[in-house]
């Protein structure tokens, strides 16, 4: 009983500091809204993706294929992706590259038709002007090229070799080549023949039924973020009751100093389960994240809540000071928040960042709701659940007795 | 002028008072960029093979499979991690590579019967090197599928014109066809010269991520310490030094400007110390132009010291100032594009974000960084944000109370 009243004190200490809902609640509600602005969701969009990419096409050849090229480009296929301006000029073009108006200019030169019927080495060649600014955006101009030019060579070698094989199954006269050729090379040309090896996207789905929401990495990135100022506030709140005397006029008090330690390290935790709930319950609400299982995501909230919390301690009692424990959060909370994830994703990063990455509750929590995102259950989260808690238990363990070492909770 | 410097002076010595500062002057920046940069810098590439690793999964183990596996293999932009479907899903989730291929059973059999043959490909999501993979995984199937599209075609053709005696002989027909196509396309020309807009030296200034990281860094951590001068104004009000001023002969400009050059002066210190990290550790070409470099340097931390004074006349206390500095701080440079480039924003967004200052100095930097701009480029650039500056600035001079 005496436990409870101390963390449901604590707990309404916290939630009644205006400055610490700042941080605690205001701050990640506004960075989740901005990653959802930036990612797309508040335009419609499922995630961070590239649409009406601004690309200027000048043609300047005479044949076919060069107006092939500008309506490949205007076609609705690829009106959704692209943004296509024509332009005559290809000095004008480049210089809207130049002044980051436009992620590339592609310039189709004079006589390019001719040389590719020709089949000839070519001294003229289409130009990608890319813009250095919009690196991915100028990667798909230049794929979105490179399609055409296979397209087109697809027909051209596909004539050829129609022609040549059936005149030597004696299939055609040699009267009948040039037409035979044109037709063989006009139909594989045509972009609707169909790809034989055809590639179907799905972003972080491994399992195909499921469509992973990308707001699930992105909203609980910044609400872990955030829960490891509020442990920090929680390891202060320790030594600011130490230094304002309250912790030994408690010690005082008939109560012992492990339900003291207990009652503290129960109102951080509670505070941090209440913060992740909140946010957890905006981000379903407001920004129609989906989070997956529900029992799975109460039971990593809680798990990462009591790993978050045994960090929060330590602190306390590593820290002689509350301003001490202000530094070592904010430096805690940033460094872990790099480590974890929290602002660049960490897939890619060498297997030795990845290791320390371990040490932080921000990746394992933020392996869990990926997990989860993606469909699974308790089941499939039982280790990381496990290692939260494994890691809660430790920190306590390591706090309690630095906090007992130095003589804290004597006031 | 000595009252200006001196409350400068009083300010910076405030400011470093607290060892948070220095955690955030210089500290966290450093190791924000040496992570950041040595993470992206060798990721992937710690076997000395820096193509983005992709997992693929070969369910059918024929020899279509292994020509696109071989194909993908040789591609500059991947490499293949050939794997089971258990270890590639284990994988994937451990994040150690960014894309799942999957190629399925029956490809064989599927492409005898002319048939289009599915493959699934998986991307982390929020990742430009899964979208980088996903493009070169489908250059690799257009170079594998397209002889395989050209023999159908021809083959069908003949068997418009002529059908074929019995299966084997159409098979014959279709084989030598894919095989002349192959090495058909093989002899392919170039038809495609990629250039980049960087006039100077287009390979010095290729993007890297290195790059958009070390601009990115600097200008957040830059960003949000500026932003807490708001919490100096919150501070010194609590503390009645404000009121004082009052008292002394002094201006309201005077005062403002004297807190503002303090920290100017101290912003420009550490950007050039974390740009001198980037160029020692990394070769970011930083001092290739020095002028443009430290007038972008000025005037980005001009309007940055503007808007935390501007901050500072709207916020009532110490800690509130040093809430709303860092959340807004935060917000600010993930919405400039310091976090993830722009492009990837939706249209609509990436017009909007021109209102902030932290967009325009991202702009700036890459404009150094990336098209290796002299002084009179960036100056367009270093205008608009002094205009911010300005703007910020008469807001802030309007709002001043002493108390």
């Amino acid at each position: 009983m005496k436990i409870l009243r101390i963390a449901f004190k604590d707990l309404t200490v916290a939630f009644r500091d205006r400055t610490g809902l700042l941080l605690m609640l205001a701050a990640p509600v506004v960075l989740t809204f901005g990653m959802a602005l930036v990612s797309g969701r508040m335009t419609g969009s499922s995630g961070p993706t590239l649409a009406d990419i601004p690309v200027i096409v000048v043609n300047r050849d005479d044949g076919e294929i060069g107006q092939m090229l500008v309506e490949a480009f205007s076609s609705d296929a690829l009106a959704g992706l692209l943004d296509v301006g024509i332009l005559q000029d290809a000095a004008a073009a480049r210089t809207e590259v130049d002044q980051n108006r436009a992620a590339a200019a592609v310039v189709v030169p004079a006589g390019f038709t001719e040389a590719i019927v020709g089949g000839q080495a070519p001294d003229v060649r289409i130009e990608v002007y890319a813009n250095p600014e919009r690196e991915v955006s100028a990667q798909v101009v230049t794929a979105v090229v490179e399609s055409f030019v296979q397209q087109i060579e697809l027909g051209r070698v596909s004539g050829q070799v129609a022609v040549e094989h059936m005149l030597a199954a004696g299939l055609i006269a040699p009267a009948q080549a040039q037409d035979i050729g044109m037709r063989v090379g006009a139909q594989a040309a045509d972009v609707d023949s169909g790809a034989t090896l055809r590639l179907v996207s799905t972003e972080d789905s491994v399992s195909a039924e499921v469509e992973f929401d990308p707001m699930s990495y992105f909203a609980p990135s910044m609400a872990i973020f955030f829960l490891m100022f509020t442990v920090s506030l929680g390891g202060k709140s320790l030594l600011d009751e130490k230094s304002t005397g309250t912790l030994g006029r408690l010690s005082s008090a008939p109560i012992g100093e492990a339900a003291i330690l207990a009652g503290k390290m129960l109102g951080i935790y509670l505070t941090a389960l209440a913060q992740m709930t909140i946010l957890i319950a905006v981000n379903a609400l407001v920004f129609g994240v989906t989070f997956g299982d529900g029992l799975a995501v109460f039971a990593l909230v809680a798990a990462l809540a009591a790993a978050a919390t045994g960090w929060g301690i330590l602190l306390a009692a590593l820290a002689r000071t509350p301003s001490q424990v202000t530094t070592m959060g904010s430096a805690m909370m940033l460094t872990f928040g790099v480590l974890g994830g929290n602002f660049v994703s960490i897939t890619g990063m060498p297997e030795w960042f990845r290791w320390i990455a371990r040490i932080t509750p921000n990746a394992w929590g933020l392996d869990g709701f990926v997990a989860l995102g993606l469909g699974d259950g308790l089941p499939q989260i039982a280790g990381t659940l496990a290692a939260l808690l494994v890691m809660a238990a430790l920190l306590f363990l390591a706090s309690v007795w630095l906090l007992r070492r130095r003589g804290v909770l004597h006031g | 002028m000595k009252k200006i410097l001196a409350i400068a002076w009083k300010d910076t010595v405030i400011r470093f008072s607290s060892r948070t500062e220095w955690l955030f002057f210089i500290v966290l920046p450093v190791v924000f960029t040496l992570v950041i940069n040595f993470g992206v810098g060798s990721a992937y590439g710690s076997d000395g093979d820096s193509r983005i690793p992709i997992f693929v999964v070969d369910q059918d183990g024929g020899e279509l499979a292994r020509d696109l596996i071989a194909a993908l293999d040789s591609s500059e932009t991947v490499r293949v991690k050939l794997t089971g479907a258990a270890e590639a899903e284990r994988g994937f989730k451990e994040r150690e590579a960014p894309a799942i291929l999957v190629i399925p059973a029956g490809l064989d059999e599927a492409q005898a019967a002319g048939e289009a043959i599915d493959l699934q490909f998986t991307a982390a999501a929020g990742n430009t090197d899964a979208v980088a993979a996903q493009q070169a995984v489908q250059a690799a199937l257009g170079a594998v599928g397209r002889s395989l599209q050209a023999a159908g075609i021809i083959t069908a053709a003949a068997e418009e014109i002529r059908p074929f005696a019995d299966d084997f002989a159409r098979q014959a027909f279709y084989d030598a066809a894919k095989a002349d196509a192959q090495s058909r396309f093989a002899l392919r020309p170039e038809w495609i010269a990629v250039t980049t807009a960087a006039p100077a030296a287009a390979e010095e200034y290729a993007w890297t991520p290195a790059g958009q990281a070390s601009a990115g860094q600097l200008i957040t951590w830059v960003f949000i310490p500026l932003l807490a001068i708001s919490e100096m104004f919150a501070y010194e009000r609590q503390q009645g030094t404000l009121r004082r001023l009052v008292s002394a002969p002094i201006g309201k400009a005077a005062a403002l400007l004297g807190t503002i050059v303090g920290q100017l002066a101290t912003a420009l210190v550490q950007m050039i110390l974390i740009a001198t990290v980037g160029t020692a550790l990394f070769g970011l070409p930083w001092w290739r132009e020095p002028a443009a470099t430290l007038a972008m340097f000025a005037a980005f931390g001009l309007a940055s010291v503007a808007f935390g004074t501007m901050l500072g006349t709207f916020v009532k206390t110490q800690a509130q100032a040093g809430g709303i500095s860092l959340a807004l701080g935060m917000s600010m440079a993930m919405l400039g594009g310091c976090w993830y480039p722009r492009e990837l924003f939706p249209d609509i967004v990436q017009k909007i974000t021109l209102a902030l200052p932290t967009t325009w100095s991202m702009l700036g930097m890459n404009a150094i960084l990336l098209r290796g701009q002299n002084l009179a480029e960036v100056l367009p650039v270093a205008g608009v944000l002094c205009g911010f500056a300005a703007a910020f600035f008469a807001v802030g001079l309007l709002r001043f109370r002493y108390e």
